[in-house]
């Protein structure tokens, strides 16, 4: 039963845009009301982030109109979208680091005194009572920079609540938190509701759209192919409308382990993580779970070389090692493919060819000098076995989508063959479908013997593909689970209860 | 996520990369025989090659250190350093001790700034700096102010002889872009130069020897600045402590306007080379026009924030 929501607050009608030849965006309608929830879903390059660049002023649609209530609208910059209300907060946080909270919340408008200066009293005192109207806690007179990247965003919402936003777009919000901060922006998110915001938000967590929107929208290929109230539809419905197929259950591991790979026994750093003790075997799956600030990504850089621990033992293969270096741990065939590509995996300006290779260029090497040949022959297999779309492997690397740069990365961890990878975040930021060819990746590289070691914030990949699971807490590992043993709610009590 | 029209813009910031800077030259040659008629003549063209082999060959090992993100501000002082080196050993000792000692001293000093860079941390601009005028002092001590002339005959015909009609230091120039050409393009050392540029931290999560690279590529500016330094002192017969002074500038200008990126991770010492030539031709022409030196400056000026301003819309796709 359709209630009657009036007139929308913002609306587009038949918005099209192309780049360069390439059509994005494809006759786009989207009407949003006050007081609304509205989730946008599909596949990377559906258009998603194209469609709220243009909503946000950043692009300019090739044609279609916009109504701002009720206005024919045409928006010449994000400053003049924020001045009709409507702000846009990006995946890639834009906030001053060495600036305090107030002065970020403020920065663009702030309050004067009568001698022109900026009038800090008032600045941190409005900054503190808008916090607290949100349920925020966080001290104004912060650093940014101090500040984790869950609180950074809720400032970045402060902010656009400061300068009188009536639509908040947010791009993929909930990416780099864990389950309970979600909770808090979830809660947040229903305090702007009920003050009579609408809300956008893009996510690749379908079961967010259930939780907190009113209503979806589902791109595909720059088209709309959904639009319903979230009461009446199911994840299903979403997933074929996003993908144009119905999407297949993965099948139930099995596993044969075989003799243990890599034995980890106390490992401690002081301050970040204590008494650290498990082991993997050949052809197994561990999943290392735990909320954000867990450890769980400290606890992968310690053993791949890449920060020291304090004390404790690492056993590969039986043998007791010290790894220095990520080049040590390299060379006993352990990779770490990092959480974080854009800030410490990829070489953005770097060909597809080079970003694959760099990890063991020796390969290629003969009498001191690297046979491009042969290099261009192993990429391209590696393109094929991963199967990675890409314009060409001279392509730069930062113009893929994130599901293929994150087979990149993948190939790069591949190309010292590896016999444990610990993979941190593995479809952070990747579409549905290339989430599922990751998955049968790793399930392929374990069948033939290999150890993966799996982080993950997301439990149903945990769950899904883990042989066993530990989970950490503050640093300590709070629970090992077997896979029989292993569900949501036993990863969750031991993720956020004591004891 | 990508826009979908990247690919194309990506491409087309290559070409330009790697041609527009040809067609640049191309253009200016071609104004250039058209505004005199002595341009496009033997000994002019060769006059221009001689000309800016110095800067050129500075820019090259410039362009090792800018691919990392870098900058070397005291090659013009490791240039200096090494030509009274060179002065002052040739008055009691043969080609076969100074020319060593000089180019060794230039690498050691270049290592110098390596070890500060990558070990110590110091922003490059600053160590280098720090070095240029450390190394300024050390020329000025050594020669207790005063320029010490050359009279070895074997090394004056170092900087002013031909082979097969080919200047000498432009021999040197050549082979030392072909050299860093190779380097650069060829080998685990020079692709793992770009991959510091383009994201230090993932070269280094990939196994690649960071602070040792960074280091030889400081210690290659400094080798090729005393390699300059061998080309001043031998062309111009007199170690003067002042040698150099504001060269590191024009080996910058040069490197730029060649399309290396001063973000580090793109970049060719082929475009280097013709950076330093569309300098040299810029110069040359207006010279044979009778331009003020002077006013020269206005252009050069002018030349390098064009340049770096049509490479940065490439940056940009």
């Amino acid at each position: 039963m359709a209630r009657d929501k009036g007139r929308p607050f913002l609306e587009v009608i038949g918005l099209t845009k192309s780049f360069g030849g390439n059509l994005v965006l494809s006759g786009v309608d989207l009407a949003l009301h006050a007081g609304e929830v509205h989730a946008i879903v599909g596949e990377n390059g559906a258009g998603k982030s194209t469609l709220i660049k243009t909503l946000g002023g950043v692009h300019r649609p090739d044609s279609g109109r916009m109504l701002v209530d009720g206005q024919d609208t045409i928006l010449r910059s994000p400053s003049d979208a924020i001045a009709r209300g409507i702000v846009v907060i990006h995946q890639e946080l834009s906030l001053a680091p060495h600036l305090s909270v107030a002065e970020n919340v403020f920065l663009g408008h702030f309050p004067l005194t009568r001698l022109g200066l900026v009038d800090r009293r008032r600045m941190r005192d409005e900054t503190r009572s808008l916090l607290g109207r949100l349920d925020i806690d966080i001290d104004p007179q912060t650093l940014a920079e101090d500040l984790p990247i869950a609180q950074q965003q809720m400032v970045e919402i402060a902010k656009a609540i400061s300068f009188n936003a009536k639509v908040l777009i947010l791009d993929e919000p909930t990416a780099v938190l864990d389950e309970a901060m979600v909770g808090t922006l979830f809660d947040l998110i229903a305090t702007l509701k009920s003050a009579g915001l609408a809300i956008i938000f893009i996510s690749h967590h379908l079961e967010e759209v259930f939780r907190i929107a009113d209503t979806v929208t589902v791109l595909r290929d720059g088209k709309r192919t959904g639009l319903s109230e979230v009461s009446e539809v199911d994840q299903n419905w979403l997933i074929s409308r996003m993908i144009g197929r119905n999407f297949p259950k993965f099948a139930a591991r099995s596993c044969t382990t075989g003799d243990p790979a890599l034995e980890v026994r106390d490992l401690t750093q002081a301050g970040v993580f204590k008494d650290i003790t498990f082991t993997a075997h050949k052809g197994e799956i561990v999943g290392l779970a735990g909320l954000v600030g867990a450890g769980r990504t400290e606890v992968a850089r310690a053993i791949c070389g890449i920060s020291r621990p304090t004390s404790g033992e690492i056993r590969v293969f039986g043998r007791k090692v010290r790894l220095r270096s990520p080049k040590t741990a390299m060379r006993l065939r352990m990779v770490y493919v990092s959480e974080d590509r854009k800030a410490l995996g990829l070489l953005p300006n770097r060909p597809v060819r080079e970003n694959a290779t760099i990890s063991n260029l020796s390969r290629f090497r003969r009498f001191g000098l690297l046979r491009l040949g042969l290099e261009r022959t192993y990429v391209s297999e590696l393109i094929r076995k991963l199967d990675i779309r890409l314009p060409g492997m001279n392509a730069e690397v930062r113009t893929l989508s994130g599901g293929n740069q994150q087979k990149v990365m993948l190939g790069r961890a591949l190309a010292i063959e590896p016999r444990i990878l610990i993979f941190d975040e593995p479809t952070r930021g990747v579409d549905i479908g290339a989430k599922s060819e990751i998955y049968a990746i790793i399930e392929q590289l374990v069948s033939s013997g290999m150890c993966v070691i799996l982080i993950s914030s997301d439990l149903e990949e945990i769950l899904r593909l883990s042989d066993k699971v530990i989970v950490l807490r503050r640093g300590r590992v709070a629970a090992t689970l077997s896979r029989a043993e292993a569900s949501e709610s036993a990863i969750m009590h031991a993720a956020a209860l004591p004891g | 996520m990508t826009s979908a029209w990247s690919p194309v813009a990506a491409s087309f910031a290559r070409i330009w990369r790697s041609v527009g800077v040809f067609a640049a030259l191309v253009l200016l040659v071609t104004a250039a025989s058209i505004l005199s008629d002595r341009f496009l003549t033997l000994p002019n063209l060769l006059n221009i090659l001689r000309q800016v082999s110095i800067v050129g060959i500075l820019a090259i090992g410039m362009t090792f250190v800018i691919l990392t993100k870098g900058i070397d501000l005291s090659v013009g002082a490791l240039l200096g350093i090494s030509v009274v080196l060179y002065a002052g050993l040739l008055e009691n000792h043969s080609m076969a001790v100074a020319i060593p000692v000089g180019l060794a001293a230039a690498t050691l000093a270049g290592t110098v700034n390596g070890v500060g860079v990558a070990l110590a941390r110091i922003p490059p601009f600053i160590m280098t700096l720090g070095m240029l005028s450390f190394a300024r002092g050390l020329a000025f001590i050594y020669t207790g102010g005063m320029p010490i002339p050359i009279l070895n005959e074997d090394f004056y015909s170092l900087g002013n002889g031909y082979v097969a009609g080919v200047p000498i230091p432009s021999l040197i120039l050549l082979a030392v872009l072909a050299v860093s050409a190779v380097v650069l393009s060829l080998t685990a050392f020079g692709r793992s130069v770009y991959g510091i540029g383009s994201n230090e931290e993932a070269a280094r999560l990939s196994g690649v020897p960071v602070n040792a690279y960074k280091i030889a590529v400081y210690a290659i500016s400094g080798f090729v600045s005393g390699l300059a330094g061998l080309v001043y002192a031998s062309q111009l017969s007199i170690g003067t402590p002042i040698a150099g002074q504001g060269y590191e500038l024009d080996a910058i200008a040069a490197v730029v306007v060649g399309g290396t990126s001063l973000f580090g991770g793109k970049g060719t010492v082929a475009g280097t080379f013709i950076g330093t030539l569309i300098i040299g031709v810029l110069a040359n022409i207006l010279n044979l026009m009778g331009v003020d030196p002077y006013v020269q400056q206005l252009f050069k000026g002018a030349l390098i924030v064009i340049a770096v301003y049509l490479m940065s819309r490439s940056d940009r796709a």
